[in-house]
């Protein structure tokens, strides 16, 4: 009679708990697969270069510079800043994108920044880039999987239990990381 | 009755919102109050090495993939330093792009080997989308720049 209470409380909480984490689960597991790549790709934005080819420009005071260069590839919209990273080069920021551009070849790029979206949003809860209380809500969080997986191992009796198929699958699992560590 | 309460609250929090967006902090609270001219920094880093200081500029670019440094411009014209911080400690992100910062940090020398600045210039390259020549590399060099504690930046 007792074991019942223990095991329909373990359960009842499993079960809810296991509803709770639904939510957090997908992000973490969606933007776990996205950052395991990082080197391979950008998770969080989609970045292109557009080419740009113009005529190249006589060395001026920065402001004349940037005033000739937006003239000269007709751009309407005013740049948030500018930098000069060399006499050759002139960076021009705006909202999302950039233009580099080497003035003495009258050459250059546009790179043009995009969030990707879900994934950036994922990627920031995640990775805890919220920080603040998002760090003790993901505590709370690593606590409750903690709990779904002990609790997950006595949720059934018999044969299908950890007393049965249970054991082997629930070694398995823990060999399995500790064999990786010690080839 | 009821209405206007939360008519309040939604505003309150539209404009907690808002001003949110207007100046980030990055990292811990910034401590200092005077901020220290890059150029003045990079003209005789000797001096600074190991000091805690405030520094002001826009900044340049950006870390694409971790966030984890940015490169501040300098109040001198073709002068910038940079910001490295520890991975996932601070991420910068890319939209800061543009945008003044103030940026708390430890002034840090760096002895870097030919063979280590191809492997760092090849690996940032590949990062940053970029395309990377090897052979402009033909000696080390000698780097200076800010261990990143704590930024504030004026995203939109």
């Amino acid at each position: 009679m007792k074991n019942l209470k223990w095991r329909k409380w373990n359960n009842i909480l499993h079960r809810d708990l296991g509803y709770l984490a639904v939510g957090l689960t997908i992000i973490y597991s969606i933007s776990g697969i996205a950052v395991n790549h990082v080197e391979d790709w950008n998770p969080n934005y989609k970045i292109r270069h557009i080419p740009v080819k113009t005529t190249f420009f006589d060395e001026a005071p920065v402001q004349v510079l940037v005033s000739k260069v937006l003239t000269k590839i007709n751009i309407a919209e005013k740049p948030e800043s500018y930098f000069r990273p060399s006499p050759q080069e002139l960076h021009l920021f705006f909202k999302n994108k950039t233009l580099k551009l080497n003035i003495a070849q009258g050459t250059g790029e546009w790179e043009i920044v995009e969030k990707r979206p879900i994934l950036y949003e994922f990627n920031y809860l995640h990775l805890n880039h919220a920080k603040k209380w998002w760090t003790y809500f993901a505590d709370l969080y690593a606590l409750i999987l903690l709990f779904l997986a002990i609790s997950g191992l006595f949720v059934l009796k018999g044969k299908n239990g950890l007393a049965g198929r249970g054991k082997w699958l629930t070694a398995i699992g823990i060999i399995l990381p500790v064999i990786f560590l010690s080839v | 009755m009821l209405k206007t309460k939360w008519l309040i609250i939604l505003l309150l929090l539209t404009f907690g919102l808002l001003s949110a967006q207007n100046w980030k902090t990055f990292g811990k609270e910034l401590t200092l109050k005077d901020t220290t001219l890059i150029s003045t920094i990079l003209a005789n880093p000797y001096a600074f090495i190991g000091k805690r200081v405030l520094v002001e500029g826009t900044v340049v670019d950006v870390c694409k993939k971790r966030g984890c440094w940015m490169e501040l411009a300098s109040d001198k014209e073709f002068q910038s330093i940079r910001v490295k911080v520890n991975d996932g400690e601070i991420v910068f992100p890319l939209e800061a792009r543009g945008k003044l910062a103030l940026i708390e940090g430890i002034v840090e020398k760096l002895e870097i080997s030919k063979e280590e600045l191809i492997k760092a210039m090849k690996h940032h390259a590949e990062e940053q989308g970029e395309p990377f020549d090897s052979t402009k590399i033909t000696e080390g060099k000698t780097i200076y720049r800010l261990k990143g504690l704590a930024a504030k930046i004026q995203l939109d």
